[in-house]
């Protein structure tokens, strides 16, 4: 009996070691490591009852072999894109590209290309901000949008080397109790672009999740010139 | 003056008050206009998509399904990925019939705490978009507070918020592991003790036992600084 509890265990652990991989931290073979590589990203309301949203996008997240960050890539656009009728297709874009050790913020605006192709929006200019570095430096528009674009804490939190050995076969129990389980990515960093924007500004949805609450839909593209 | 040289002295004057005006307040660089060299130009071609974190790892079953992932619109994704997704979740769950001599056929994804079959939550995954609600408090999932009084506390009563969003605190893994394994109740398989001897028989399986270890903060931009 103690062998088809192994099994067991083991079957199930390899089952949800291969589904465990998190967030996009181990991304696709094409974009993995590159400085196209979108880490993270949240959406969220700061305050209960705001009338802004933050979108947080991090690019790049190094977690082995060391926790280390690097730089924003000025041939890739970063682009936030909300659909507000549900059908999935973007209606408003916010793209952030550097240039010069500032980021440059545009939108939100309906992109003049729908689709995997994208151009910068430069006729809807929405604000500025010099890059940090360790400390963070934020602007704030005249209508009430900031910004911030720089290296920062990865929050994202996820025991990889036990979901290592799930998948190694080694973990007949799957994961481990709190008091043993230890997040892969304490100390990690990343570069993060972080805007706080006023709901006005995107528009107002009438696209709903499965729970049929109104919400928008949003995803982050990171795109490289051609 | 020359003409010329009158003409270059008020483009310098322009130019200077143009920069300092930009630079007068320091906390506002808000309408700091790009640099005159800055270019913009060209076409940007996607390389990378994120909607919920761990979708395309998840449920794609090979390298060539997640970057063809990355470089699908959403509108198409439900159409391009939702059978294979309902076939890797399904496939999960064959494989643990198989290694222990059940019938695959009878051992399936359960429904989850949303109620959602497996058409529908693949449906639902497939379509890799981060929902948020303008209006309501933002949460990944919540997993309810029994108000109906039947027992249940992972299982939504019909009236708590979910899906509304992502915070920098939400476990997105845990969530994922109670959606795709944790069955009616959530807790499928989550370690439990089935013949009492005090050792687990069921694997931990609905959560990685991780919490939060970085810093946020309750400040733009809400993210500690780096380590």
């Amino acid at each position: 009996m103690k062998n088809t509890k192994t099994y067991f265990g083991l079957a199930l652990l390899a089952i949800a070691g291969v589904i465990l991989v998190a967030a996009d931290h181990i991304d696709a073979p094409s974009s993995k490591g590159t400085s196209a590589d979108i880490a993270d990203f949240y959406a969220f309301e700061p305050t209960t009852g705001s009338d802004n949203t933050v979108f947080i996008v991090d690019l790049q997240s190094s977690v082995l072999p060391d926790l280390a960050y690097g730089t924003f890539d000025e041939n890739v656009l970063t682009e936030i894109n909300i659909d507000l009728d549900g059908d999935l297709v973007e209606d408003k874009v916010i793209q952030a590209i550097p240039r010069g050790g500032i980021m440059y913020f545009f939108g939100p605006v309906a992109p003049s290309q729908k689709g995997l192709d994208s151009q910068v929006a430069i006729d809807a200019p929405l604000g500025s901000v010099e890059i940090s570095e360790a400390s963070a430096k934020t602007t704030t528009t005249a209508s009430g949008v900031k910004l911030f674009a720089g290296p920062r804490q990865d929050a994202f939190f996820f025991d990889f080397f036990q979901f290592n050995a799930v998948i190694g076969g080694n973990a007949p129990l799957g994961f481990k109790e709190a008091s043993e389980a230890e997040d892969t990515f304490e100390g990690a960093n990343t570069m993060s672009i972080v805007i706080e924007i006023p709901n006005a500004m995107l528009g107002t949805t009438t696209a709903k999740n499965a729970l049929g609450l109104e919400v928008y839909k949003t995803w982050v593209t990171s795109n490289k010139k051609q | 003056m020359k003409f010329s040289n009158i003409l270059y002295a008020c483009s310098f004057v322009l130019a200077v008050s143009f920069f300092t005006s930009c630079n007068n307040d320091d906390d506002n660089q808000s309408t700091m206009l790009p640099d005159a060299n800055a270019d913009f130009s060209g076409i940007y071609s996607q390389v990378d998509h994120m909607g919920r974190p761990g979708i395309n790892t998840v449920l794609s079953a090979d390298d060539a399904t997640k970057d063809s992932q990355n470089r699908t619109l959403p509108a198409d994704m439900a159409v391009a990925f939702q059978a294979s997704f309902e076939a890797r979740l399904e496939a999960y769950h064959d494989v643990y019939a198989t290694i222990l001599g059940a019938d695959p056929a009878a051992v399936n994804y359960e429904n989850n705490i949303l109620g959602l079959d497996v058409a529908t939550l693949t449906g639902y995954l497939a379509a890799d978009v981060l929902e948020v609600a303008p209006n309501l408090p933002t949460t990944y999932f919540n997993p309810g507070t029994d108000a109906d009084m039947d027992g249940r506390i992972l299982v939504p009563d019909g009236d708590e918020v979910a899906l509304t969003g992502r915070t920098i605190q939400d476990d997105v893994i845990d969530v994922s592991l109670i959606l795709l394994f944790g069955g009616m109740e959530g807790d499928r398989f989550s370690g439990q003790d089935t013949d009492g001897d005090g050792m687990a028989d069921l694997p931990r399986l609905t959560s990685d036992g991780v919490s939060i270890t970085a810093n946020p903060t309750t400040t733009f931009p809400y993210l500690g600084n780096p380590e």
